[in-house]
């Protein structure tokens, strides 16, 4: 939930909202009842059916019309006396006003500006009517808008001299712009003779005066007021007048509720007359603010444009010192300079890394010749050791030798014996093989002439020679003949 | 009608001009002092154009222009008292 409104918050809630959306309303209805208090104010209250509006038409408002507010015609018959001296009950009215609430009293009311008899030539159907010939004729066209010109030095103020609106109007210019001529061409702005003098005054306003003087803009300004107030300005010779100026014009007229035709037809339609001077000129304190910057960027371009000149001429110095010939000529002895240093540089280097070779060769040399007399003592004892370990290796070897040779020799012996013995046999045995022993026990060989044994009676025959060798010698005989037995 | 000095917006313009050439750092030393003079003018002349400001305010009536002053009976438009009333 919100939170709680007090009464004064309600009611001037209510009155923002009511005011606001009805600025300005016409309504119709029937006279109910009607009440002329010696204040000359005029009450009375509309109805349709069960509704009721209560009205007040207020003594200044009342006036009588010497023409038709709509057109400007003016009536033939002689100044028509206002309606509210002769309003009754019973009678049917179109009403224009504003809506106004009386939070003392838990009320609203129309406050009356103009009012007609219903069925009798309507403002607000004039109105219409003129707005849509206007428009249709193109005077409303957005083709035909010029732009308003920014801070102009020539502006005509076409305004009633002593109205609020030129106050105000001045007021805000005071503190805008640089200063511009401003002139002020006077007229009425309300009533019956409105119209014609607003229109001769833009007029008069768009010529060059007799100094030559033209404006770059005329602004037409008007203070807030009734419908009725501002009836001027939903006249078609003001409009026309604003649509004809050869120069631009701006129009304030009311406040930002209220729209005439005039407004339709201007270049611009500001909302109130403070409000064109608004739109002309820029503030003061913001040209003051604006100046201030670039001010301050032209401070800073010029030190960095300094900057930049002082370095550049920096630069040049040093590039013609670099370009003297004495700098030259001491840019060539610095490089010599520098080659012989480098060229030592160079020797030194090589020099020392010979030293250093000779050095450690020198030292490895030293540290080698020494080492004989170190190993003396240790190869005598490890000669002797290695002499000793022969010795002892050797009559070690020739006892194993012995040890081994000992069963060999008998072995030997042993073989030998064996082999003695089996020789014998064998010779024994060899004598009995020999084919000669059987010789002695009378057997004999038979052998042919060349040596061959005979074995068998088939390779004998008659005639051949043969020898019988016998134990004792041998018998050659010749074959007397061959007898075979098997 | 007199022959004026340029305009406030006018000066202002030339002003920034003169900011953004000597921003563009291509202007001889010469130059941009003489640049950084004529800003500094500029810049003097619109401070008096807006500490001097003030617009001239005139009335053209029959006989001819003359100055304007605000008087004070302005009641022409303030017939309100009659709703204050209420």
């Amino acid at each position: 939930m919100g939170s709680v409104l007090t009464v004064r918050q309600l009611s001037e809630q209510l009155r923002g909202t009511v005011e606001r959306s009805f600025p300005y309303v016409w309504v119709q209805g029937e006279v109910a009842s009607v009440s002329r208090p010696p204040s000359g104010h005029v009450y009375f209250s509309l109805k349709e059916e069960e509704c009721l509006l209560n009205c007040v038409w207020f003594r200044g408002r009342q006036k009588d019309e010497a023409f038709d507010p709509m057109t400007g015609e003016v009536w033939e018959d002689g100044p028509h006396p206002c309606l509210a001296r002769t309003l009754e009950a019973g009678q049917t009215l179109i009403c224009a006003g504003r809506l106004c609430l009386y939070a003392s009293r838990s009320q609203y009311q129309l406050t009356v500006d103009l009012a007609q008899a219903a069925g009798k030539g309507l403002w607000h159907q004039q109105f219409e009517a003129l707005k849509r010939r206007l428009f249709d004729e193109g005077l409303f066209a957005q083709e035909h808008k010029r732009p308003i010109p920014q801070n102009p030095v020539r502006v005509a103020v076409v305004t009633a001299p002593k109205g609020a609106a030129i106050r105000d109007f001045i007021r805000i210019s005071n503190e805008r712009g640089t200063g511009a001529q401003i002139r002020i061409f006077p007229t009425l702005v309300q009533g019956d003779e409105a119209p014609p003098l607003i229109a001769e005054a833009l007029r008069h306003a768009a010529l060059p005066s007799g100094d030559g003087w033209l404006p770059e803009v005329i602004v037409l300004i008007r203070g807030g007021g009734s419908v009725q107030d501002l009836w001027a300005f939903n006249d078609e010779r003001v409009a026309r007048a604003v649509f004809d100026s050869p120069v631009p014009v701006l129009t304030g007229i009311g406040h930002e509720i209220d729209l005439s035709i005039t407004d339709l037809a201007a270049d611009f339609s500001a909302a109130t007359p403070s409000h064109t001077a608004q739109m002309l000129w820029t503030e003061r304190s913001h040209l003051l603010r604006r100046l201030t910057a670039i001010e301050d960027n032209l401070l800073q371009a010029m030190d960095h444009a300094l900057e930049r000149c002082s370095t550049q001429a920096e630069r040049l110095v040093h590039t013609l010192k670099l370009l003297s010939p004495s700098m030259r000529l001491q840019e060539k002895a610095s490089a010599l300079d520098n080659a012989v240093r480098r060229m030592d540089a160079v020797l030194n280097a090589s020099l020392s890394l010979n030293a250093q070779a000779i050095e450690r060769l020198t030292l490895s040399l030293a540290h080698s010749s020494s080492r004989p007399e170190r190993l003396a003592p240790e190869l005598n004892a490890m000669t002797h050791r290695l002499w000793r370990a022969g010795e002892s290796l050797f009559s070690e070897k020739e006892k194993q030798a012995e040890r081994a040779a000992a069963p060999l020799a008998s072995l030997g012996r042993h073989i030998g014996s064996t082999q003695e013995r089996r020789a014998a046999e064998l010779a024994a045995r060899l004598l009995g093989l020999d084919p000669f022993e059987p010789l002695k026990r009378g057997y004999a060989f038979v052998q042919s002439k060349n040596g061959a044994f005979l074995r068998s009676v088939l390779q004998i025959h008659s005639g051949n020679a043969i020898d019988v060798r016998m134990g004792d010698g041998v018998v050659h005989a010749l074959v007397e003949s061959v007898e075979n037995k098997q | 009608m007199k022959k004026k000095e340029p305009a406030f917006e006018e000066r202002l313009e030339r002003l920034q001009a003169i900011v953004n050439k000597l921003e563009a750092g291509n202007s001889s030393l010469e130059e941009s002092v003489a640049l950084y003079k004529e800003g500094l003018e500029h810049a003097a002349a619109c401070r008096k154009q807006l500490e001097q400001a003030r617009h001239e305010i005139q009335i053209c009536t029959e006989e001819g222009l003359a100055p304007f002053s605000e008087t004070a009976d302005t009641a022409e438009e303030e017939s309100k008292s009659d709703t204050q009333q209420f």
